[in-house]
């Protein structure tokens, strides 16, 4: 959601409880107060506490503090800090000086160094946004950061010139355009400029839509598309690599540890591996098939053998073929069992004792068919079938005169192979039509 | 069990990763270049060939860089400065960049409708439609297409050679001039060396090179090939610098003319080395201003936008990227509005942008080469020490040139 400043309000007395509302970039290089109102030094970051569960509606409370002394550079614990407002100036002030030990910090994450300036994911708009500003709120005992500044505004106040402007403005009755973000739908994904390894969980990214998920992956930089990558669990991970260019596969391809990769590939569909694996070098694509379970790889092995441009190449093997005897409830039982992808269930199968061919029927006949009835009564003959040594220029046009959603591929002795997907035949149109501009 | 299809692969990905260097090289030699190489040439003769040695070498050394921090990063130029370096020096930079870049397309419309007048068509025709066509080909998004074919039209700019041979340039008095350079200390002279150095190395080209290497997603495994590319589209640039120069060395020089533009040089051509040379020379020029004008803005819109944090891309609908189309609209149409207002003070516009492209150039190098030299963004891949030799020599030149040219009217008052 994003949000007019309003909703997140400046008025600092509400009932009982009195807060205050700051910016990030106000407090940094402000001076801290001691009880005696002697400076102690200034303001250079704040630590934020990193729940692992960010799922939780709650805020992350600023934990500790770093503060810049002469020369030297102090972490502090948040805990006896106090910030106010006083005649709109900001003021920092200190009861007691007590250094974080080293876990906490590992704990948190610093405002200034790892969010202010860089890209996160804006959940909602499902998209990257770079930070601004954050804004925090003080409520009597703790300080939460609460939103994400991307707007205009939040930059002219980083210059320096946001008051002055909005002054100027005023008069000419303009009111200068914000845009926040609430903390709870945002993400941060850029940690390069951490030295260390952060074990974190995504987890937020995981409500996206895997092509949502592998545009942001494909903005991102090098270091962090390969972190947020490899923190997907193995389906979503598969989901994504789907979804990815070219480019972005080789390079996650390349940069992570050849297990995972073949953990990954396992769970896509065998016709997409071998599209992928095809762009690697031959060494590098035999090093992950060798590591894929061999079920997976030998589908995949299978599909390299087709030249590009045949139907073989671009082929679904995952089809689902019965017998004609079998009854309807056999089937939606056998269904239930194997959970099928979506893609698999576009067009089902019958075929003979040889793994012939024979007909085909489609989810909808099998709904609305009695649960007693046989799948003979209710398959028809494939109206087309592609061979997969045939030329893939002809697709397309066979797909849209019959509008099906998967037409089966046979080899020459009629045995089933797989099934084109109007998917895959889209994506190759739009590829040759990229290719050609 | 794989396709055969090493050899072919290993073609096909030379020519795929042949392209950020020597596009840039192209671009490099645009309206503003082509202006500043022929005025240098009628005025000074061959006696400032030599600068394009330095140039070559400094060029090669921070292309170098920009690929090396694109291929390892994957960010680019502009991401880069505004995570690492604030927000601050990110607005001063690319505040001057979006300045010196509406000088620059002006610059670029100048050379379409200085070209296009040789040949007899009004810059009131030209100017416009040339400038419609370069909106249609962006918002379009025949962008790439576009730039593919300006790319191979780039190859007319190697006509500057014909141009050049036809003038009957003395060899020995060049080979003389290259070797032992001479410098006379003035302000015209030091102002036309800061312009060669200047123009070779324009600020937007450093961001234009990382954005194009991250786009061919190149490995740091084809690091031999994006070499081999740099040093192809460097000597490229200095190539046709360095006919240009000669072209009209050996022509408007010896027979002591004067000149202020690019166009001014075909015209003078004509009498001196045939219709057919002046028709090249304002062909090439032609090529070389449609192409950046394409470029430039668009590059331009897009890395303010990337610093800042708009939404931004031709793929982009009007409401998704307002930033961006309004940054892009206003470029294009304030720089043809300039050239079509008679007697435009187009001197002074393009005498400014270069002052600020002198400004902005070593504050950029100084961010490249700290963010190169950080360990925690380049890995292992930081700078060697004879990279940051050459780069931190070629900064703390470059400052004293752009300091000098900015005091030295001082002087001369």
């Amino acid at each position: 959601m994003i949000c007019h400043p309003s909703c997140i309000s400046n008025s600092k007395e509400v009932h009982m409880t009195s807060f205050t509302t700051f910016y990030l970039s106000r407090i940094i290089g402000r001076k801290v107060y001691d009880a005696n109102g002697k400076v102690i030094g200034i303001v250079k970051d704040l630590l934020i506490l990193f729940h692992q569960a960010s799922q939780t509606f709650e805020r992350p409370v600023v934990i500790g503090i770093k503060i810049r002394k002469g020369k030297h550079y102090g972490i502090y614990s948040f805990h006896h800090f106090d910030i106010e407002k006083i005649r709109g100036k900001l003021r920092v002030s200190c009861s007691q000086l007590v250094e974080l030990p080293q876990d906490t910090l590992n704990e948190g994450l610093f405002l200034a160094d790892i969010i202010l300036d860089k890209q996160i994911v804006d959940l909602n708009g499902r998209k990257l946004v770079r930070v601004n500003d954050v804004r925090l709120v003080s409520v009597s005992r703790s300080t939460h950061a609460i939103a994400v500044d991307i707007g205009i505004e939040g930059l002219l106040r980083r210059i320096g010139i946001s008051k002055q402007l909005k002054w100027l403005l005023s008069l000419v009755k303009i009111s200068m355009p914000s845009k926040f973000i609430l903390w709870e739908d945002v993400e941060a994904v850029d940690f390069s400029n951490l030295n260390i390894k952060l074990s974190k969980s995504y987890s937020k990214l995981q409500t996206l839509h895997p092509s949502d998920l592998a545009d942001i992956i494909e903005e991102l930089g090098k270091k962090s598309s390969a972190d947020v990558f490899s923190a997907l669990d193995e389906e979503q991970a598969a989901d994504v690599m789907e979804e990815l260019e070219p480019d972005a596969q080789l390079h996650l391809i390349e940069t992570l540890p050849v297990a995972k990769v073949a953990d990954v590939l396992e769970k896509m569909p065998a016709d997409e591996v071998a599209d992928i694996l095809d762009a690697l070098e031959d060494d590098k694509a035999e090093l992950l098939l060798n590591e894929m379970e061999s079920d997976s790889s030998d589908e995949v092995r299978e599909l390299l053998e087709y030249p590009q441009n045949t139907v073989g190449s671009i082929m679904f093997t995952d089809v689902l073929s019965f017998k004609q005897n079998n009854t309807v409830e056999d089937v939606i039982r056998e269904l239930r069992n194997r959970k099928p992808e979506a893609s698999e269930l576009y067009n089902l199968f019958v075929t003979n004792e040889h793994e012939e061919l024979i007909a085909a029927f489609s989810l909808r006949d099998l709904v609305v068919a009695e649960p007693g009835s046989r799948i003979e009564q209710i398959m028809s003959p494939s109206p087309v079938c592609l061979y997969d040594d045939q030329e893939l220029d002809e697709v397309a046009e066979v797909i849209s005169k019959y509008s099906m959603l998967a037409i089966p591929v046979v080899d020459n002795n009629s045995v089933l192979q797989g099934m084109v997907l109007i998917d895959d035949v889209v994506e190759d149109l739009i590829n040759k039509r990229r290719t050609n501009k | 069990m794989l396709r055969h299809k090493h050899f072919f692969r290993r073609i096909g990905l030379f020519l795929v990763i042949l392209g950020p260097g020597i596009i840039t090289g192209s671009v490099d030699n645009d309206a503003g270049g082509i202006t500043t190489y022929s005025v240098a040439g009628a005025v000074y003769g061959y006696n400032l060939l030599w600068t394009l040695i330095p140039s070559f070498i400094v060029l090669i050394v921070i292309q170098e860089m920009n690929a090396r921090m694109g291929i390892v990063t994957g960010k680019g130029l502009a991401d880069l400065i505004r995570e690492n370096a604030g927000v601050k020096i990110t607005f001063f930079i690319f505040g001057g960049l979006y300045l010196a870049d509406i000088g620059n397309t002006t610059t670029e419309f100048a050379g379409i409708a200085g070209s296009m007048e040789i040949f007899g068509i009004s810059k009131y025709i030209s100017v416009p439609v040339m400038g419609f066509l370069v909106w249609i080909l962006v918002v379009k998004g025949t962008y790439k297409f576009a730039e593919r074919l300006f790319l191979i039209f780039s190859v007319s700019l190697l006509t500057y050679v014909v141009s050049a041979i036809m003038g009957n340039p003395r060899w020995s008095e060049i080979g003389r001039a290259i070797i032992r350079p001479q410098f006379e200390m003035n302000t015209q002279s030091l102002a036309m060396i800061i312009g060669i150095v200047g123009t070779t190395i324009a600020p937007w080209m450093l961001f234009y090179m990382q954005s194009s290497v991250i786009e061919k997603g190149l490995k740091m495994k084809n690091y031999k090939y994006t070499i081999i590319d740099i040093l192809v589209g460097c000597v490229a640039t200095v190539v046709v610098a360095f006919f240009i120069i000669v072209a009209c060395a050996s022509t408007l020089h010896v027979n002591g003319i004067h000149i202020n533009e690019a166009k001014d040089a075909a015209l003078a051509l004509k009498p001196m080395a045939g219709e057919l040379a002046s028709a090249v020379f304002a062909f090439g020029l032609f090529v070389a201003s449609v192409f950046s004008a394409t470029i430039l803005p668009l590059a331009t819109a897009f890395y303010v936008c990337e610093a800042f944090g708009f939404e931004a891309g031709i793929d982009k609908k009007w409401d998704e990227a307002r930033e961006f189309y309004v940054l892009y609209t206003f470029i294009l149409v304030l720089a043809m509005v300039i050239i079509l207002i008679p007697n435009a003070p187009l001197i002074f516009i393009s005498l400014w942008s270069q002052v600020i492209n002198g400004l902005l150039l070593p504050v950029v190098l100084l961010c490249m080469i700290l963010l190169v030299n950080n360990k925690k963004i380049m890995g292992p891949y930081v700078n060697k020490p004879l990279n940051n030799m050459i780069g931190w020599s070629t900064i703390i030149i470059l400052i004293g040139l752009s300091f000098t040219l900015l005091i030295l009217p001082l002087f001369n008052r």
